[in-house]
């Protein structure tokens, strides 16, 4: 009995390295809401450089690292899906992470065809809230250059 | 004079631990007001939103001492308060310790100005300061 409750609570001990419990994600503030203010969805943008700004409702931006309630930091997520939203999100060329607690990202190597934006909140660890908290997923289209 | 000598020195002294404490800006750091435009026309009664661009630096709760980072204020009707000193809490300089990036505003009909300006850590501006250009606004 001993045993398998010190086993069960080895597991547990152990699952912080796998995905996170549900209990360990951050309370998304109430009402949160995070948006791409530009660009339109549906834009078409010339060159393929462009500023996305991104806005935040009903929540605080924080760099990363800064474990304060209701806040997150911004995550744009370039042509795909949303990542698995109960593990620390990707970090790569996808999945771009404004850890300064920047609002605003600069793209500029955009190659010409149809592109997706999506915003996703991340916590103090670059983990989304529970719920998560992401934008609408909007298309935008950088013609041939 | 020796003593006059001291004073000028103590003074000057004061002074440079004063400008020390300012936060340095970062590079290139702008920031604006994304909406409303500059002349816009609003209607009493509808609050509206003014959401807060920030270019070349981030944004950090009061109390986070992060390089590169500031909080926004927002100044209506009002000057630039004193850039060497904290910014006041008023209804004429509304604080977002909590690092908004927008915020819903209602005003009484008039023309009315608004205009952003960043703070560190300590509510204090950064050096040089970061402010917006000042926009005015009409309510009817």
């Amino acid at each position: 009995m001993l045993a398998r409750l010190a086993a069960i609570v080895g597991v547990l001990l152990l699952s912080g390295t796998g995905p996170i419990l549900a209990a360990d994600l951050t309370p998304a503030p109430k009402n949160a809401k995070v948006y791409i203010i530009w660009p339109p969805d549906g834009a078409v943008i010339q060159g393929g450089k462009l500023w996305v700004r991104m806005g935040l409702r009903n929540a605080g931006v924080a760099p990363k690292g800064v474990d304060q309630p209701n806040v997150g930091h911004h995550h744009l997520l370039v042509d795909t899906d949303l990542p698995p939203l109960d593990e620390e999100i990707p970090s790569d060329r996808n999945h771009l992470h404004f850890g300064g607690g920047q609002t605003e990202a600069r793209l500029e190597d955009l190659a010409p065809g149809r592109h997706t934006l999506q915003l996703l909140l991340g916590d103090n660890d670059h983990t989304p809230h529970d719920p998560p908290i992401y934008s609408e997923r909007i298309t935008i289209t950088v013609p041939p250059y | 004079m020796i003593r006059s000598i001291a004073a000028a020195l103590m003074a000057m002294a004061v002074c440079a631990v004063a400008m020390a404490e300012q936060t340095p800006s970062p590079p290139n750091a702008y920031v604006y007001i994304g909406w409303p435009n500059d002349g816009e026309v609003l209607y009493s009664g509808r609050p509206f939103r003014v959401w807060f661009g920030l270019r070349h630096m981030g944004v950090a709760p009061k109390g986070v001492n992060m390089p590169n980072t500031g909080h926004h204020h927002l100044i209506i009707d009002s000057d630039l308060p004193p850039l060497d000193e904290e910014i006041p809490s008023d209804r004429n300089h509304i604080h977002f310790g909590a690092g908004q990036t927008e915020t819903m505003l209602e005003l009484p009909p008039g023309r009315h100005t608004l205009q952003l300006l960043m703070a560190d850590y300590n509510h204090m501006p950064h050096n040089p300061p970061i402010y917006s250009k000042k926009i005015t606004i009409t309510v009817k």
